[in-house]
């Protein structure tokens, strides 16, 4: 360290940090003189700022935006409910006795509503804490005259979310509920109310509006000295739905007459509009709407019958005979049939050493197409089953819609898969097996679809190969009139050959007409349609099970159809729940049809006959598959 | 070497103490702001502070034990991994309040940030200290200005602007140390304040000018910006002589000031305990500063007393900002007060940055 100029290095560098040192005491007692300022000479001053600090904002709930259906019937709307909330500041030292005669006087469980103001005891005391959501009028009137015993008790009103009352739509329209944690924003604050499932949630940006606020100075007894900010809330968008309450409402009602669960849904193949979707069983979003008790929300989610599940987009299922429609499509784009084409049923057919049976045990005899179709013969698709493999019939359903999401603007919706060889050997890491794809043939095996997708499929068989994208929302109002919004993006048309699509149509028809779906057929309409069935298990553990269990293991019943056959303006799909016959779904259809074109035409709407006569169980054997 | 046992007997007991009391009224502080009535127990923050105690310790022990000068030989290198964790931060970091700050660490995040400071004190004392360059020529001035802008720009882009302007004190407090003329003070102000205009347009964003806007006139925004500036005035004088008591305030407590565990800890602190522990809390920040001159003064080599006023520059200019905004002076700046303010990060990153302190202290005598 003995450098030339060490040492004098070392005296300036003490030098520098004496400075330093000076610096930094000096620094030191300003900030001692102005804290001395602050908290000895202007003590008084600030004390009284602290205890005026009764600088209060009330937030003003902004309407969210009403929803219409097609013909602009008011679906979901507002309503003003009664809050009552207690301003801890003002009740300061008697909120005890405050609570006591709160309680008392609307009739609430007291621990309760000591229990909700506890919880919010670390916010600012100038905020009203919500005590009873949603009060009855005798309770907003029972505080209003006690008012002057209850200090601290105040009465809001709040525009709260107002639904169907019978729960209609429930799950197309969701529910609101205050914002979670993960769905805070700048304009979504804590405490918030936005959309948590459904319409409400996909386009909450649209329909929340802005919420207001009022900034006042109140004195330290709680009066209102000033207003110093006015903002008032900003309403929510309006929308208008595609869906048509009239129909909305037979659906819903044909699953309950029945006494079924399962979904539904009806669109227009031509652009995709929905008309109806249902999913039964329901809740009911008012619940929701005014803050649902925490023993109703844990019922909700235990329910095994899953109320708060949105069936038609969300659950996959085989699509069971349902299938046999692509399979017809690929054979014939493919060329390995012509709509002539015949092959005999003789109620069996042994493939690769094994032997699958048809759903009628006797045969159907010598089939075509059209025939096949009718019947919903297995040996038939068995028989395209061999000629065809496995990644072609991927090819045409991924064509026809039915792979993968379909983008409906409904939350949650689950994946439809339909297997290829790449898929086996990603899954399974096994290869594929030719027997495999005979189940395929059928809708069984590996195939699973949830029923949006089954929608869109058959709009493309409707509309003559055009993919549509199912959509709920037709338009919105800016602040300037209705405003139709964009058709959603539709993938290119598939080039379907008309002579096979026809074909098939014809063989969907006769299936109506005359064959298995005939409990849907509605004289003077021409619907086309096919069932299907999905199994709950195999039939070999339905009949280990046989009486030691009680799990519902009836199989589900599936319909698609449009109509009318020719020109069809409106297609879907009915899915029903332990159905036990694929036509379980059938007279649900007939029923929303037959409420379709009467509105169409004018005349009155159909009432549906109170419980329909019990739908004869048929027995294992003769399932159609 | 790592430890040569016979340096122990030399560590500085006062300081250590002296931060460890810092630390834990600073505990204690945040203990009584967040604490929750409807649980009857302390937030979720306290605990969180408290776990970072003996990450903080481990580290400031982990400062201490190596050799400063291996550390300083190694700056480069830890330059160099300071600037990847800064960019990888940009990319991979976790978005809260709309700033890319922290990274997760699945047990727990750490915001690289606060280490900068360290990194590039050590970066600086070896260059300006074992180069034996003098901080007189502009060659070196601007060497060094590189060498904090690259992770200052790094850190503005998060953005941060607050953490990256203390990287600027620690460089100032070097240079000026090693002999930085008084007429490039003046130039830097001048060009400062000829720069002014553009930095206003296009440095700085629109929250950033709103808070300036309001410390100019608090009363523009009563609600905004200037809600907390007024209220911080009235938190720190509605705490009188002696304060209205240990988890007696009510200004932080009902959450009329803004941050109080945070950025105002020390409001609340002058609120609770008045005027007798605000001069309690200054006198031991201002021992606690002058106590780590006196290691840069005792210091064996000059990278050793760089090092110690490097850390000291940073510190200190914290701790005087951020006490100067409690009082209202200036403008309110997310910038913590060491030791005291809500931030495991910080905590960790101080307690490191005092673990090197008193190691330069501890080896005066060794060779």
């Amino acid at each position: 360290m003995l450098n030339p100029g060490a040492y004098e290095d070392r005296q300036n560098l003490q030098v520098r940090l004496v400075g330093f040192r000076v610096g930094i005491v000096v620094l030191f007692l300003l900030l001692a003189v102005a804290f001395w300022m602050l908290q000895v000479l202007q003590y008084q001053r600030y004390r009284e700022r602290a205890e005026n600090n009764h600088m209060r904002t009330i937030e003003l709930r902004a309407p969210r935006g009403v929803l219409f259906d097609r013909h602009g019937e008011v679906l979901v709307q507002n309503r003003r409910a009664f809050r009552i909330a207690v301003v801890r500041e003002q009740s300061a030292t008697v909120l005890d006795d405050v609570l006591t005669r709160l309680s008392a006087v609307t009739g609430v469980d007291e621990a309760a509503v000591r229990a909700l103001v506890k919880r919010r005891m670390s916010e600012p005391a100038f905020m009203p804490i919500p005590v009873i959501e949603n009060a009855s009028d005798a309770q907003v009137a029972a505080v209003m005259a006690r008012a002057l015993e209850l200090p601290g008790v105040v009465v809001e009103q709040v525009p709260t979310r107002s639904y169907p009352a019978d729960g209609l739509a429930a799950h197309l329209f969701g529910y609101v509920g205050e914002a979670q944690p993960s769905q805070l924003t700048d304009d979504i604050l804590l405490g918030a109310i936005v959309g948590q499932a459904g319409v409400e949630r996909v386009y909450d940006n649209l329909l929340r509006g802005e919420n207001g606020n009022r900034l006042l100075v109140v004195n330290s007894r709680g009066r209102e000295i000033e207003e110093l900010q006015h903002e008032e809330p900003v309403d929510g968008k309006r929308v208008q739905l595609t869906i048509d309450a009239d129909l909305q409402r037979a659906l819903e009602e044909a699953f309950h007459i029945n006494g079924f669960n399962g979904s539904g849904m009806f669109l227009d193949p031509r652009n995709g509009e929905i008309l109806a979707m249902a999913s039964v069983p329901s809740y009911d979003p008012n619940e929701f709407a005014v803050g649902m008790e925490n023993a109703k929300w844990q019922a909700l989610i235990g329910d095994p019958l899953k109320p708060l599940r949105n069936r038609t987009v969300q659950g996959t299922y085989a699509p069971g005979s349902t299938f046999k429609i692509v399979m017809a499509m690929a054979a014939l784009e493919e060329g390995v049939i012509t709509p002539d084409t015949s092959f005999h049923c003789a109620g069996s057919k042994t493939i690769y050493g094994n032997s699958f049976a048809c759903n009628k045990p006797g045969g159907h005899g010598r089939v075509n197409l059209r025939q096949a179709l009718q019947y919903s013969c297995n040996v038939y698709f068995y028989t395209l089953g061999e000629k065809l493999a496995v990644d072609t019939i991927h090819k045409w359903a991924d064509r026809l819609g039915l792979v993968g999401r379909t983008g409906v603007d409904v939350p949650g919706e689950d994946e439809s898969v339909i297997p290829s060889e790449a898929w086996k050997r990603q899954r399974f890491n096994e290869r594929w097996y030719p027997g495999d794809t005979i189940s395929v043939a059928i809708g069984q095996g590996y195939v699973t679809v949830t029923p949006v997708a089954q929608a869109r499929m058959i709009a493309a068989i409707a509309n003559g190969g055009t993919l549509i994208t199912p959509h709920v929302i037709r338009a919105v109002d800016q602040g300037a009139g209705w405003q139709s919004v964009p058709t959603h993006t539709t993938v290119p048309p598939v080039s379907l050959n008309p002579e096979m699509l026809a074909a098939v149509r014809d063989g969907l028809w006769l299936a109506v007409d005359s064959g298995t779906a005939r409990r849907a057929k509605l004289d003077g309409y021409d619907i086309a349609g096919k069932t299907g069935t999905a199994q709950v298990i195999s039939l070999d553990a339905a009949k280990a099970l046989a009486g030691r269990t009680t799990r519902d293991l009836r199989h589900h019943g599936w319909f698609v159809f449009f109509a009318p056959k020719d020109n069809p303006e409106v297609a879907g799909v009915v899915f029903v729940e332990h159905g036990a016959s694929s036509g379980a779904a059938t007279p649900i259809v007939r029923h929303v049809m037959d409420t379709y074109f009467a509105k169409k035409e004018g005349r009155p709407l159909p009432k549906l006959a109170p419980p329909a006569p019990k739908i004869p169980v048929t027995t294992p054997g003769d399932q159609q598959r | 070497m790592i430890v040569d046992r016979r340096v122990l007997p030399h560590l500085d007991w006062p300081l250590l103490a002296a931060v460890t009391a810092l630390t834990a009224i600073g505990l204690a502080t945040i203990y009584s702001v967040t604490w929750n009535i409807a649980a009857d127990a302390p937030g979720s923050e306290f605990w969180r502070q408290m776990y970072a105690v003996p990450v903080g310790l481990v580290a400031l022990a982990f400062c201490l034990l190596i050799d400063y000068r291996t550390l300083a030989q190694r700056s480069a290198l830890i330059y160099l991994a300071l600037i990847a964790a800064l960019i990888g931060v940009l990319f991979f970091g976790v978005v809260v309040k709309g700033a890319r700050r922290w990274i997760d660490l699945g047990f727990g995040s750490l915001q690289p940030s606060e280490f900068a400071r360290i990194g590039v004190a050590l970066v600086l004392a070896m260059w300006y200290g074992d180069g034996r360059r003098n901080g007189r020529s502009l060659a070196d001035l601007t060497w060094g200005a590189v060498v904090i802008g690259l992770p200052a720009m790094l850190i503005f882009l998060q953005p941060d602007l607050g953490t990256a302007a203390t990287l600027v004190p620690v460089y100032l407090g070097i240079v000026y140390l090693a002999g930085l003329r008084l007429k490039w003070v003046g130039i830097g102000l001048l060009v400062l304040v000829l720069l002014s205009p553009a930095i206003w347009t296009w440095g700085l964003q629109d929250y950033q000018k709103g808070r300036v806007i309001t410390f100019l006139n608090p009363e523009l925004d009563p609600r905004g910006n200037g809600w907390q500036q007024i209220q911080a005035k009235v938190t720190v004088g509605s705490g009188g002589l002696f304060g209205k008591g240990f988890r007696q305030g009510t200004q932080g407590a009902y959450r009329f000031l803004p941050e109080a565990h945070n950025d105002f800890v020390f409001a609340v602190l002058a609120e609770e305990h008045g005027f007798f522990g605000v001069i309690v809390v200054l006198g031991l920040y201002l021992f606690v500063i002058l106590r780590s001159l006196e290691a840069a003064k005792l210091a064996k080599d000059r990278v050793g007393a760089f090092l110690v006023v490097g850390i000291v520059s940073w510190f200190a200019f914290q701790v005087v900002y951020n006490i100067t905004m409690q009082a209202g002076l200036a403008p309110v700046k997310g910038l913590t007060l060491p030791l005291m303010s809500y931030g495991g990060s910080s905590l960790v990153a101080t307690l490191a940055g005092f673990g090197l302190i008193l190691n330069v202290r501890m080896r005066r005598f060794t060779n």
